[in-house]
């Protein structure tokens, strides 16, 4: 029976000639099973073994090279030894060509993105954009590599609500050219190009897979999902492919208000809407209506990554514990932000903020700066500065320089003061930090 | 300062009906009805665990057994966290015609919601119709719920006449053909995921085959979406 290919105890042998133990099954894919392993130093990992009509050796070639690179940063579950079933032969009556591949195995706290959707999974927004954040740099981190991965979708992505963590798994697709690839990609996810059959997975299909995966996290609805899909009785193939293929059209499309989402049907595209910064908005607008047609003109991963480390670092905490997001083009536009908490929709006090380029922070106590915020990196590990209270007088706050160069702090009447590695600036409206690249302002 | 929950609710979901259609004539008595019982009863938690997986369907579960007559054993759709398999009994004819009557009944709207994934049934059988099954089958089909219902048999053994169960499932490739129990147990197994696949598919692999595949490794799988009934014509939408 194909349950129980393995079974508890057996010992398999890599390619590398590392002993893998079987200590359970984990479960059951499309493509093959996966078994917790134990190597020979007690460490445990994945293994994913193909089901026979997976095991081709297309597939072969894919998971050898990808074992060759190595992984591109530690967000991925990435391939890292092969088991080959020829190798095994004296314990296991495999058939020629049988394989699979070892990995990190998944830690237990992380949670699927189904668990977000279903709301088992709660994380805060600041994590929840963080987590957005990470796992757009991973995918950039494959393109940048050459790679596209080809089936962004909810169910190869894991992320841990207490930190916004996340882990990407299921990268046995991922190819460098569409010829090479084996998915077309997840019904629901697929570039509209896909689904009308006139191109395959690409690193730019993944782009537009990549903002409905946004998209779905952030507003826990479908872009294409609005009247459209509720005059549909019956959601099957043919339906799916008119929705997300043949006319797809954006909910919020400002141009085309035929498929608006349906009270009743789709409130949380109508809740959250409205809740998130401008700029979110606009880059969901150009993802489903520019990004629909035109595959080269797609919101790529540092205009994401811009949006969402603005939104992570943007959090405005209300009295009532929501966590509300400044908006700085509304603030510029002379609106005033309230509380989306509907019990509440108290007038929030505007925040002190720190910006740099296209880089914002909001100030509060504790709130630290990141190399991201004054480097533009997109590091947001590297802590380069940390907001604290003046030790004499409470009421006066300051940026800590966290950071090993020194920066200038430029009041605004043009004095220059130097801020050491371990001093403090000021947080003064109208004061600017220069940091050698770049130059950032109180506002 | 404690944090205040993300607002809204659940993805938005559509109910998918499933429907375990089961011959339980007297041929069915023994090995068969007995295998078929613990079959079905074995894929519930599994079939829990993917509908739990899945965000896009509410999975509701019934069973209709045929004999002498037919009858809903469960009599309502009944959500799968609540669903608990009862034990069929063969004995008598083989009334399928009653069957699809009553499945007709249940497919019409009302009581069917105007918006829902395709339900999804699955005939089990090991014989010939008793009654006047052509008239019920034609007055289901001409039902938008019943045409657009993914529809699957299982023949049991080599008296099942395949042939009315393709006209049941309007697909040769759908009439899946237990030779022997262990062949059964597998098809019901596969079976009781299309509801996953009718209603969240998985990530489409560019070398499908539509056919069903027998590797001894491989779980049974038929690609619905190549199936040529199941097709992707925009004019099919309904």
């Amino acid at each position: 029976m194909f349950d129980s290919i393995f079974t508890e105890g057996d010992a398999l042998v890599s390619d590398m000639g590392n002993r893998y133990e079987i200590i359970r099954k984990l479960g059951e894919g499309g493509q093959g099973t996966v078994y917790e392993v134990e190597d020979s130093n007690g460490e445990k990992h994945a293994l994913k073994w193909y089901f026979k009509k997976f095991a081709t050796d297309k597939q072969k070639n894919i998971v050898e090279n990808l074992v060759r690179l190595g992984a591109p940063n530690s967000t991925f579950l990435w391939p890292e030894d092969i088991i080959y079933g020829e190798d095994n032969d004296s314990v296991f009556r495999f058939s020629v060509g049988a394989f699979g591949y070892v990995m990190p195995l998944r830690p237990p706290n992380y949670r699927g993105i189904i668990d977000l959707m279903k709301r088992r999974a709660e994380p805060s927004f600041k994590n929840l954009c963080k987590a957005a954040f990470s796992l757009t740099k991973g995918y950039e981190r494959l393109h940048e590599m050459g790679l596209a991965y080809g089936d962004i979708s909810f169910g190869n992505l894991f992320f841990d609500p207490n930190s916004g963590e996340v882990l990407i798994c299921d990268n046995d697709n991922a190819s460098y050219s569409n010829e090479e690839m084996s998915v077309y990609g997840t019904p629901r996810f697929m570039a509209p190009e896909i689904v009308i059959g006139k191109a395959r997975a690409s690193r730019n299909t993944d782009l537009f897979s990549l903002s409905v995966l946004l998209f779905n996290i952030f507003m826990l609805s479908h872009p294409l999902e609005g009247e459209q899909e509720v005059k549909i009785k019956c959601m099957d193939i043919p339906a799916m492919n008119r929705i997300y293929g043949h006319n797809p059209v954006f909910i919020f499309d400002p141009k085309n208000s035929t498929n608006r989402p349906v009270t009743g049907v789709h409130d949380n595209a109508l809740i959250y809407w409205e809740l998130y910064p401008a700029r979110l908005r606009e880059l969901f607008t150009k993802a489903f209506t520019i990004g629909l047609k035109e595959p080269q003109r797609r919101v790529t991963e540092k205009e994401w990554k811009t949006a969402l480390a603005n939104m992570a670092f943007g959090i405005t905490p209300c009295s009532c514990g929501a966590e509300n997001f400044y908006d700085m083009q509304a603030v510029q536009s002379g609106k005033v932000l309230t509380c989306w908490n509907s019990q509440c929709r108290k007038q929030l006090t505007t925040p002190s903020v720190f910006t740099c380029g296209k880089n914002q922070a909001v100030l509060q106590k504790g709130a630290i700066l990141y190399s991201h915020h004054i480097n533009n990196d997109y590091d947001i590990d590297t802590v380069v500065g940390t907001v604290v209270q003046n030790p004499n007088n409470p009421n006066l706050w300051g940026i800590r320089n966290d950071s090993k160069t020194n920066w200038t702090y430029i009041k605004a009447d043009g004095t220059q003061i130097p801020v050491a590695p371990g001093k403090s600036a000021m947080i003064v409206k109208g004061a600017k930090l220069n940091f050698g690249l770049d130059i950032g302002t109180f506002i | 300062m404690a944090g205040l929950k993300r607002p809204g609710g659940e993805l938005s979901s559509r109910p998918l009906h499933f429907i375990w259609m089961v011959d339980c004539s007297g041929s069915m008595f023994g090995e068969k009805i007995g295998t078929v019982n613990h079959a079905i009863q074995d894929t519930i938690p599994e079939m829990l665990d993917a509908a739990n997986n899945n965000p896009y369907a509410q999975l509701l579960v019934r069973t209709l057994r045929f004999s002498d007559g037919a009858s809903w054993v469960t009599t309502t759709p009944t959500k799968i966290e609540e669903f608990a398999w009862s034990d069929l009994e063969a004995d008598g004819v083989t009334n399928l015609g009653a069957a699809l009557n009553l499945l007709s009944a249940q497919l019409t709207i009302p009581p069917m919601s105007d918006r829902a994934l395709p339900p999804v049934i699955v005939l089990l059988s090991d014989g010939q119709p008793t009654d006047d099954y052509k008239t019920e089958l034609s007055k289901l089909l001409s039902l938008p719920w019943g045409k657009k219902a993914v529809r699957i048999a299982i023949a049991i053994g080599g008296d099942a006449d395949k042939e009315v169960l393709a006209e049941f499932t309007g697909n040769k490739e759908l009439v899946l053909e237990a030779k022997n129990r262990e062949m059964l147990v597998k098809m019901i197994k596969w079976a009781s995921t299309a509801a996953s696949m009718v209603s969240s598919p998985a990530s489409q692999s560019v070398d499908r085959e539509s056919t069903a595949v027998t590797d001894s490794d491989t779980p049974l799988m038929v690609d619905l979406d190549t199936l040529p009934s199941l097709g992707a014509d925009d004019a099919d939408v309904w």
